[in-house]
This record gives structure tokens, sequence and C-alpha cells, in this order.
């Protein structure tokens, strides 16, 4: 067989023989490259051993025979097309604005405000699935039995934020802000603070000084209760956790974790009533990871066009991977002589 | 190939797909404000349109929040559509930037990962150019949590149907951080419950002592800790099953007598490996090898003058003048006989162990020595109880040398002592796991007992009861300092300073305006006391000079925000932090109103100096 032949021979195997082959010839560290790349790593070694290449090949060939001749375990054509890895087209595809649908609330967030008459309740939901959803309407209700609603975050930031936001939904006369040094509208139904002032507040609470807003409390809303494990602050949560009064029902907002269930044991095992867990890994705008190579061109990241469940099954789009390899390849070498 | 994509070439990419807007994450607030700047060169202006829908806005915002009227980077913002978010900018203007995002008047932001766990905007898309965060002197990689906050900004609800995370590569970036990140499962939270000095005051003027124990274990961390402990406990069972086995034989315990008749029996072992290692004709000599004496060795004669036993090899030794005037060590085994003369001389304590005038004497006697000299008659050693019997002796002290059960218990001694220690090992730390929360603190009260918080039955003392009101960190320090009278006849802008550079926990050098003589007086007093209180608490970093930032501002009523951020080289982000921190502890200190009147005032005094200008647009 002729060098060309060869080539030729080696550029019509099945990518899958072909790095079999390569790993058996070249060695494993092969496997990291492109298809053209191993061709001419095995095209190398077959100039000193011939003999070698021609017998793979040939054992190659036969396993793809054996393959093709058992056309029952050829998956259907839906499944091949499943297989090929997503092109930048699909990948792209239904980018844009959604029809304006009108808002129905999830079912997770009725769940969890339905449970908030029972008890204490967890959301640990991907980021941006509505959470405030349920904060506003857990407050609504709460204001409706002329409760008092404390709302905290860990950032004054955030504070801020949610202070206007409350306000142009309940009017500026039912929300009030308090900080380390200045309080706007205390008296107000609905407080909005950061947890340390919350955690002060308990504490003053606590050692006799009387507080009616507390009195009348019946609502704790903790967004971003993920700070819980901060290691400055996280003792902070804790103890409002602890000392939250138990007429008061707690709602802890938090990012999706990977112990909710141990922290809803936890709050059930220190509070009057039980505490019920709302968590799902769906987000509400489907998520899409792309690789954009420094020479301005975009692949998909993955293979598929969704996000892979887990790490395991996370397989790297062959172009993506090929152009990172190169990418890597390139900036070592630079790198390296500069 | 550049490292990384340009930042111009970037959003025109994002625009060309319709990918914008998009948040573009960086690793510092520099590569931010580098990559807003490069649009100054080589950047596409947006349509005039949207550049008035961006003024209307800003415009808009205005009203509430002046500062962003002159704002440096506002040209930019308008005529290109992208903005920069970080620490380093003032909160008004990141408002302002949110605000425009969320209204979708910008194609990009860039931004540092602090975004991510801060507010609330989201883009279509989120880019990635990094996998490591910087943490205070390390970089480290970003965890699932933070890659999936980082993630959840993209998709905008209502506005997108898809969002994207899009990965571009720059130098020293992990790709497999970002695919573990993107997919995988969030780590778990774990407690970080400590126990602070207010927290103990705080508990104690509400719950009398002996509720705490009770209290503390309502905590996470206690939570945590009780179930590591079972999952000890049940491990303990285990243990406890398989030593069943190894239950008691023909004594109750077994395993201590036998480690206790082991050890005598190796003891005694090695006393006898000691013992038979001299021969007896060295023994016998021994006695006689005093310094002067005269011995024979097979090819010289000589003079002991001192003998000892070599520490590496354990043999004896004597050290001989020898005939012709050297001194050298000799081996007792290699002496043939043992004269019966001895010279007598004063031995030296030291190389070569006699004067040399001793020595030279020593020498001539040898010489004038006849060839042949009597030799000792030695008496034989009698010989020591032997080894045997040694062992046999033991069989007073313990049964085991006669027991039936000897055989097994020396096979089986090693594994069941294993899980004994095993098991106590895990006994005590159940035992650390259930109690380490109260035994901090219990430490922690001493401490405020020591110090005279708290009374002999941990009820708070008077300065007990004002002190609980400060809480926050360096508590200590600050209530240490008020009871010695640091702050008698401090002025408003000096009381700041101080709080200012106790609140700042940042060590990145800045320049900032000097301080008075005043603020160096006491910032030295705090020094000194935060030293003597380390051993509580760990000391701040105390900063004179950051102390001088909030002094120059509460000092100088005329300043303004411009010219206070000229005189320093901190970002306007940080300034406004270490105000409105400085703040925080001031308003804690008002607190104290009741107690400490004049201070309180002064703390009020000086919270009414910082809050103008910027510090007052937000509440």
């Amino acid at each position: 067989m002729t060098r060309n032949d060869l080539e030729r021979a080696l550029a019509e195997l099945p990518f899958r023989l072909l790095r079999r082959l390569a790993r058996s010839t070249v060695g494993p560290h092969i496997l990291r490259s492109g298809k053209r790349r191993m061709i001419h790593a095995i095209l190398a070694v077959s100039e000193t051993n011939p003999e070698r290449i021609d017998a793979a090949i040939r054992t190659a060939r036969a396993e793809q025979q054996a393959i093709e001749a058992v056309p029952a375990i050829v998956p259907d054509a839906d499944a091949a097309q499943k297989n090929k890895p997503v092109d930048l087209g699909t990948f792209l595809e239904g980018l844009g604005v959604p029809e304006p649908k009108p808002f129905v609330p999830d079912p997770w967030q009725l769940e969890a405000l339905d449970a908030l008459l029972q008890g204490d309740v967890i959301v640990s939901v991907p980021t941006g699935s509505g959470k405030t959803y349920v904060a506003v309407e857990a407050t609504r209700r709460a204001m409706m039995e002329d409760r008092t609603v404390v709302y905290t975050s860990p950032l004054k930031a955030l504070s801020n934020t949610k202070f206007t936001e409350f306000k142009k939904i309940f009017g500026p006369e039912s929300v009030g802000i308090l900080t380390g040094d200045r309080r706007d509208n205390p008296q107000a139904p609905i407080l909005i603070m950061t947890t340390e002032i919350l955690r002060n507040l308990l504490y003053d609470a606590a050692g006799g000084e009387i507080d009616l807003r507390l009195d009348t409390l019946g609502l704790v809303i903790l967004d971003e209760s993920q700070f819980l494990a901060d290691p400055e602050r996280g003792v902070v949560w804790e103890e409002t956790i602890i000392f939250c009064p138990s007429q008061a029902r707690l709602l802890l907002l938090s990012a999706s974790i990977g112990n909710p269930q141990e922290l809803a044991a936890w709050l059930t095992s220190i509070r009057p009533y039980p505490c019920h867990l709302v968590r799902h890994q769906h987000r509400s705008v489907p998520l899409r990871a792309g690789y954009l190579h420094p020479s301005g061109k975009l692949t998909p990241l993955f293979r598929t066009v969704s996000m892979p469940p887990s790490p395991s099954q996370a397989v790297l789009h062959p172009e993506a991977k090929r152009l990172f390899t190169q990418y890597e390849e390139d900036t070592l070498h630079t790198r390296r002589s500069g | 190939m550049p490292p990384s994509i340009h930042p111009v070439q970037l959003i025109s990419v994002l625009r060309l797909k319709s990918l914008t807007p998009a948040i573009i994450f960086l690793t510092s607030r520099r590569s931010c404000d580098e990559a807003l700047q490069s649009f100054g060169q080589g950047g596409v202006s947006i349509s005039p349109a949207r550049r008035e829908g961006i003024t209307a806005v800003l415009e808009e915002l205005t009203v509430e929040y002046p500062s962003i009227q002159d704002h440096p980077l506002r040209e930019i913002v308008t005529t290109y559509g992208v903005a920069a978010h970080h620490a380093g900018h003032l909160p008004s203007w990141k408002i302002a930037v949110e605000e425009l995002m969320r209204r979708g008047c910008l194609d990009a932001v860039f931004a540092t990962t602090t975004l991510a766990a801060g507010v609330d905007f989201p883009a279509r898309t989120v880019v990635l150019t990094q996998s490591g965060v910087r943490r205070d002197q390390d970089f480290t990689d970003l965890s699932v949590a933070e890659v999936g906050q980082i993630a959840g900004r993209a998709g905008r609800r209502g506005k997108d149907s898809v969002g994207f995370a899009i990965v571009t590569p720059s130098p020293y970036m992990d790709l497999g951080v970002l695919v573990r990140g993107l997919t995988g499962r969030p780590e778990p939270l774990d407690s970080q419950f400590v126990i602070s000095y207010p927290m103990v005051l705080n508990l104690l003027k509400a719950h009398p002592v002996d509720h705490i124990q009770s209290i503390l274990a309502k905590s996470f961390a206690q939570y945590q800790l009780n179930e590591q402990a079972e999952r000890l406990e049940s491990r303990h069972e285990k243990i406890h099953d398989k030593l069943v086995s190894y239950a008691p034989r023909e004594c109750s315990d077994w395993l201590t007598q036998w480690n206790a008749y082991d050890h005598a029996t190796r003891q005694a072992a090695q006393k006898l490996h000691a013992r038979r290692h001299v021969p007896p004709e060295v023994s016998e000599r021994l006695p006689y090898l005093t310094p002067g004496r005269l011995v024979t060795f097979p090819r010289f004669r000589g003079v002991v003058l001192r003998s000892y036993r070599s520490r590496g090899q354990h043999r004896d030794m004597v050290t001989v003048l020898r005939n012709g005037g050297t001194v050298a060590e000799s081996a007792v085994a290699d002496i043939t006989s043992v004269g019966s003369r001895c010279f007598d001389f004063t031995p030296a304590p030291a190389f070569p162990w006699a004067n040399q005038e001793t020595l030279a004497w020593l020498n001539q006697q040898l010489e004038s020595l006849p060839k042949q000299s009597p030799a000792m008659v030695m008496s034989p050693v009698i010989p020591e109880e032997s080894g045997d019997d040694l062992v046999k002796s033991l069989g007073d002290l313990f049964p085991c040398p006669t027991c039936r059960c000897r055989p097994t218990c020396a096979k089986e001694f090693n594994a069941a002592n294993k899980l004994k220690q095993e098991a106590l090992h895990n006994a005590r730390s159940v035992q650390s796991l259930r109690t380490g929360l109260w035994h901090k603190f219990q430490e922690r009260a001493d401490t405020l007992h020591e110090l005279g918080y708290l009374d002999a039955g941990y009820k708070l003392t008077s300065d007990g009861d004002w002190a609980r009101l400060i809480r926050i960190d360096y508590s200590l320090l600050i209530t240490e300092l008020i009871r010695a009278h640091a702050f008698n006849g401090v002025s408003p802008p000096v009381l700041a300073g101080l709080m200012a550079s106790i609140s700042y926990d940042n060590d990145r050098p800045s320049s900032f305006p000097r301080i008075t003589a005043a603020l160096a007086a006491l910032v030295t007093v705090a020094r000194r006391m935060a030293d003597a209180l380390a051993v509580h608490d760990d000391p701040p970093l105390l900063r004179a000079d950051v102390g001088g930032l909030a002094e120059q501002w509460v000092g100088d009523p005329t300043i303004t925000w411009p010219q206070l951020c000229r005189g320093t080289s901190a970002a306007e982000g940080d300034v406004y932090r270490i105000l409105s921190r400085t703040l925080e502890y001031l308003s804690q200190i008002h607190s104290l109103h009741a107690t400490h009147a004049e201070l309180g005032a002064v703390a009020a005094q000086a919270m009414d100096r910082i809050r103008r200008g910027v510090l007052e647009e937000l509440p």
C-alpha cells in the first residue's frame, strides 16, 4: 500500500475505529487530537513499521464490516441523527423573544405558597426561575392577615433593589427599609433589611426591649439563604433562624444548593412546625452552552443542544474540543517562545 | 493569535449572532475597565435612537442619584451601548447600569464575578472568560454553585426563549472546571457557625446559663455535628460487635492484662540482651580499671587514664597512655592482662585526662618499668540472676505464663487492641462533637468574665449590659477602648477615622490622605489594645491611612466627593464602602447613648457629617 492509499484508507475509517487504531499504534496521547492529526501520526508510525499498521487496518475494516453486516443493531435514522453533534444552526435556533404569554404561576410556586400555610418553606431552585413571585405573593397573603413581613437580603444593594420593587407593588407607605444607620418608614408592615439588622432586632427583643413589630411578625423571608455557608457572615443566618419568633413563618429562598434536604430536616427539628422543601433543577428559560474561539468562531460547547444532565455525561462538541486543543497548543507555544 | 478575544470583536460577534444583551465576566476590575476603554478605539457606535434612549434613562435616574450626572463613563456608555459593573463603582452608578440593562438599552456589561452573587440583572447571554476567581491572595477554581450563579444570569424570563452561556478561552483557563460547573450538582452547604463575644453577651442577657447549651444545640452547626457523631456512633456499634468475639476469657480484662504482661516481658528481654552483651572476662576486669592502672595489650603496655562505655556500640572502653607518650582509646576486651601496679595521679576532667606534666611523668614511669610486671589476680564475677529466672519471676506478677489462654491471647492481642483503641478514639470524637460548641462558648464566657463583662455566675455586669449592643467584628476591641477611656474628648473626625481603620479589612495597598496627630495617637492606643487582646480575638488590620479618608470627609464639610476621591488611589466604590462601613460602626457606638451620652453624641455628629453628597443617595 502506498502512502496515499493508506491515507485514503484511514480517512475512510469511521472516527471511532480510527481512534482505536491510533490509540493502539501511536499511543493514548493522540486521542486529544483531531482526525487529521491522528492520520498523520499513524502515517508517521507506518513509515517505520508498515506491517503493523496494515494488520491494524485489516482488523479495523473487519470490525467495520461486522458492524455493517448486522443491520438490526444499527440504530434507526433518528437515533443516528441524535448521535450526530449538533450544528451551529440548530444551536442558535429558537433564539429570540418568546410570544407574550399570560402569566401563569408554576406548580412549584403554588406548592411553596400552599406549604407556607402549614409551616416553614425552603425554596431551592435555579437562579432566575421566579423566586421573587413566591416572595411577593407570600407577602401579599401575610398583609391580608395584618401580619408584619420582614424581607432580608445579604447585601445593601439587593435590599435597595427590593425596596424599590416592593414600593412599586405594595405602595410606598407600606414598605420600609432598615439599614445599619438609617430607618426609612420603620413602622411599615413590610420591612426590608439586611440579615444582620434582623439578627440585632431579634437579640434586642430577646434582651427585653419590646418591639411591637416582632409581635405581629407573620413572615420572615430570607433571600439568598445560601449565604448560610459564607465563612464570615454565615453565622448570622443561623442566629436569625434560631431566634426567629415561633409564630412567624420562615421562607428561605436560595439558589440551587447541594443539601437542601439537610437544611429542611434541621429546620423541622428546631421549629414548631415542619419545614417543606421545594426544589427543582428545571430552568424556566433553557440554557445552552457555546464555545467562542478567539478567532471569532462560535460553536456549541456540547454535542447536544441542551445541557448534559451531569458532568459524566458531558461530551464536548468535537469542533469545540478541537478548537480548544488548538488554542492550548498555540498559547503554550507563544508562551514558550515569548 | 491573541491569547483571548478582543472585547470589541467579542461584542461584534455577539451582535452578529443576536446574542446581545450579554454579561461578560472578567477576572478583575481593571480588566473590566480596560475592556470598556478599548471601545474608545475601534468600537462601533450605536444608532442615535438607542443613544437617546440611554440618555433618557440616565436623565431619569439623575433626579434620584445626582452623582450620575457627571459620571466619567457616561460618554462611553451612551456612545457604544456597553458598560462596566464592579465593586470599584459607586452604588448609584451600578444601579444606573442595572436599570439600563433591565430596560434593554445596553448590548453588553463587563462585570466581575462578584456581580453573580450580588444583584438581580439578567441578560440573554453570559460570557465566561475564566475558570478561577481571586480570593484573598490566591486564585481558586470557581465552585459549581458559583458557575451556576453566573450561568443563572443567562436568559431573561419572558424576554428570551433561550439563554446562552458562552465560554471563551483565556490563558490559564481550565475548561474542565467550567464543564463541571455548568453540568454538575452544586456543593452542599456547611455551617460556618462561630461563637463571637457579642453572641455570648446577648445570649446570656436573655437566657440563664443552663439554657445556653440547648440553644446552641439548635444551630445548624450542631445539627451537622450530630449527624457526624451519629455516623461515628453507628461505626462504634460495629466495632463493639467485633469486640464481642474477643470477650473476656480467664481474666475479666485480658487486653490490659496482656498488654502489661507483654510490656514486662519485652522489658525483661531488653535488659537481658544488654547484659548478655558483656563477656565475663571483660566484666571481671572492669572494677580494676581505675585511673593509673597498668595494663598490657598484645602489642603495647599503657596506663589507664579513664574508663567508659562507648555510646554507639555500648562497648567498655579505656583511654590509655601508651608507652611512647600517645593517648589512645582501646577496647577493654583487647586487654591481655591487668597489672597489679597502679600509679597515683589526679585525673583531669577532659582530654587528655591529665595535665602535661603528669603525662610526662607517667610516661617516664612506664619506660622505667621492667619488661615483665606482675599481673593482677582477679576474683571471678558471680553471675547475676539469669534471664530465664527473670521471665519466670513475671509469673509471680502475672497469671499469663501458665494460663491456658496464653497462645490465643498472644495471637489475638494485636487485632483486638487495635479495635479497642479505635473504639476509645471514636468515643472521644463523639464526645467532642457533641459538646465542642458548648465548650467554645464557655471559653468565650470565661474570657468575658476575666475582662469583667460577666460575673462569676455568668450574669452580665453593668459593663456587659452596654457592651452587648456592639454587635460587629472586633467588638471586644471597641468596648475595651471605651472602658479604657480612650475616647474621652474625642472629636467626630477622629472617631470616624478610627472606626474606618478598624472596619477596613482589605490589605490592598493604596494611598490615602494624611492623618492628623490626634488620630495617629488614637490608632496607636487602639493598636496597643488590639495586641493585648490578641490572645482572645484576632486583631484588625488597623490601617491608619484608611482612617485619614474618613477623618477628612468628616472633618472638612466643604470637601466634595470628587475632591475626596482625588486624594486617594482607592476606587470610588471602595471609598464609598469605607465610609458606609464607618457609618455602620458609628451607629453601633451611637446605640450606647443611654450609658455613654457624650460618646453617643460624638458618634451621631460624625454620622451626620458623613451622610452628605453621594453618601445620602441611598438609604
